[in-house]
C-alpha cells in the first residue's frame, strides 16, 4: 500500500484542493438568483402613504431596479445599515428603488425606528415576516438585488458595507 | 411511630424531586402534531441547528403557521416540503434528497464498509498464504535436524 505513496499524496492533496475550492456553504446562496422576484403587495408604513399610496411591493412594470431590504427595529446591524441606505436613497432615488420590508416587528417600534433615523425610502409592513419566507430569508438584515426586468441578481445576507451597496447599485444600473 | 414519619418524609422528598424535574421539551400546543411532524423535517433558517418545530423564533412560528394553513388547504406533506425547498433550496431539509452530489452522502458508508471488507479479505488471504508457504518451504533435511535437536540429550530433563 505504501509503495503507492505518490498516489495517496495526490489523492489527499486533490481532496484538500477540492474542499478549498468549494463554495462556502455558510454563504447562503439564494435559490432565487436568476429567477423572477416573487411579487407581493403590502401596506406601507404610515409616513410613506402620502407619497406612495396605501400599498407597495414587487410587481411587473415598476420600470426600476429594486433593492429590497428586509429589516426589523430590534436588529442591531439594521441600525448601522439604515443611515447608509438613506444616503444612497438620496443619491440614487431617481434610478433605483430602495424598498424596505419591516418583518417580525411591531408597527409602533418600526415607526420609532424610521423616525429615529429619518428614513425617507419607503418601507412596507410585514408583521409576521411572510414575505421574508416567500423570498427564503434567513434573518435580518437581508437585501435582494432585483434588476429592471424583475429578476433577482443577488441576495446579501447580513449588514451591507458602503462598498458592497455601491457595488450592487452599479451592478443593477449597468 | 418514628419509622413511619421517616417513611413519610422520604416519600414527600421523592415526590418533590419528581415534581422538580424540568418538564419535557414539548412543543407549544398551538398547532396539530401533524404540523410539528413536518416542521421537524425543516431547518429553522435563523437558528441553525434547530428545526422549525423546536424553535420559537418568529420565522419558525410563521413556518409552522404556513404548514398549518397548507395542511388545511389539503396539501400533502411532500407538497409542503417542496414549497420550502423552492424558496430555500435543499438546505432547508434535514434529510438531503437521494440524488446528485448528496447521493454520495448516502452511499459513502456502504462504500466505506465495502472497501474495509475488501482490505480485510486481502490481508487475511495473504496471511493465510504466507502461513501455508512457510510450512511447506522447510526442507526434509532441516526438519530432520530440528527433530534430532529436539531429542538431543541436553534437552532431556
Amino acid at each position: 500500500m505504501l509503495r503507492f505513496w505518490p498516489v495517496w499524496v495526490l489523492l489527499l492533496g486533490g481532496l484538500f484542493y477540492w474542499g478549498m475550492q468549494r463554495p462556502n456553504k455558510d454563504e447562503l446562496q439564494s435559490v432565487l438568483v436568476g429567477k423572477p422576484a416573487p411579487s407581493f403587495s403590502l401596506p406601507l408604513l404610515a409616513p410613506y402613504r402620502a407619497q406612495y399610496g396605501p400599498e407597495m411591493g414587487i410587481r411587473e412594470g415598476l420600470g426600476k431596479p429594486v433593492l429590497l431590504n428586509i429589516w426589523a427595529s430590534w436588529c442591531i446591524p439594521c441600525r448601522t445599515e439604515a443611515p447608509l441606505l438613506e444616503r444612497f436613497h438620496q443619491q440614487y432615488k431617481d434610478q433605483v428603488l430602495i424598498l424596505g420590508v419591516n418583518v417580525q416587528d411591531s408597527e409602533t417600534e418600526a415607526l420609532k425606528f424610521i423616525q429615529q433615523y429619518g428614513l425617507t425610502f419607503p418601507s412596507v409592513y410585514d408583521g409576521r415576516g411572510r414575505i421574508g419566507i416567500e423570498y427564503g430569508y434567513y434573518g435580518v438584515p437581508e437585501t435582494f438585488v432585483i434588476d429592471r426586468k424583475g429578476t433577482v441578481l443577488a441576495r446579501h445576507a447580513g449588514e451591507l458595507s458602503e462598498a458592497q451597496l455601491r457595488g450592487y447599485i452599479e451592478q443593477v444600473l449597468r | 411511630m418514628r419509622r413511619a414519619s421517616t417513611w413519610w418524609l422520604g416519600g414527600l422528598l421523592l415526590l418533590a424531586l419528581a415534581l422538580a424535574q424540568p418538564s419535557p421539551n414539548t412543543p407549544p400546543p398551538d398547532f396539530s402534531p401533524e404540523v410539528f411532524k413536518i416542521a421537524g423535517q425543516l431547518r429553522c433558517p435563523v437558528c441553525q441547528g434547530e428545526s422549525a418545530a423546536e424553535s420559537n423564533a418568529g420565522i419558525a412560528v410563521e413556518m409552522r403557521r404556513i404548514i398549518a394553513e397548507q395542511l388545511a388547504q389539503g396539501k400533502s406533506e411532500a407538497e409542503i416540503r417542496a414549497f420550502f425547498v423552492q424558496r430555500y433550496g435543499d438546505w432547508i431539509l434535514y434529510e438531503p434528497p437521494v440524488r446528485g452530489l448528496t447521493l454520495w452522502v448516502w452511499l459513502s458508508p456502504l462504500l466505506g464498509l465495502g472497501l474495509l471488507g475488501f482490505g480485510l479479505w486481502r490481508y487475511l488471504t495473504r496471511v493465510r498464504a504466507r502461513a501455508l508457504t512457510t510450512a511447506s518451504d522447510v526442507s526434509e533435511e532441516e526438519i530432520a535436524r530440528l527433530e534430532a535437536e529436539l531429542q538431543s540429550p541436553e534437552r532431556q530433563p
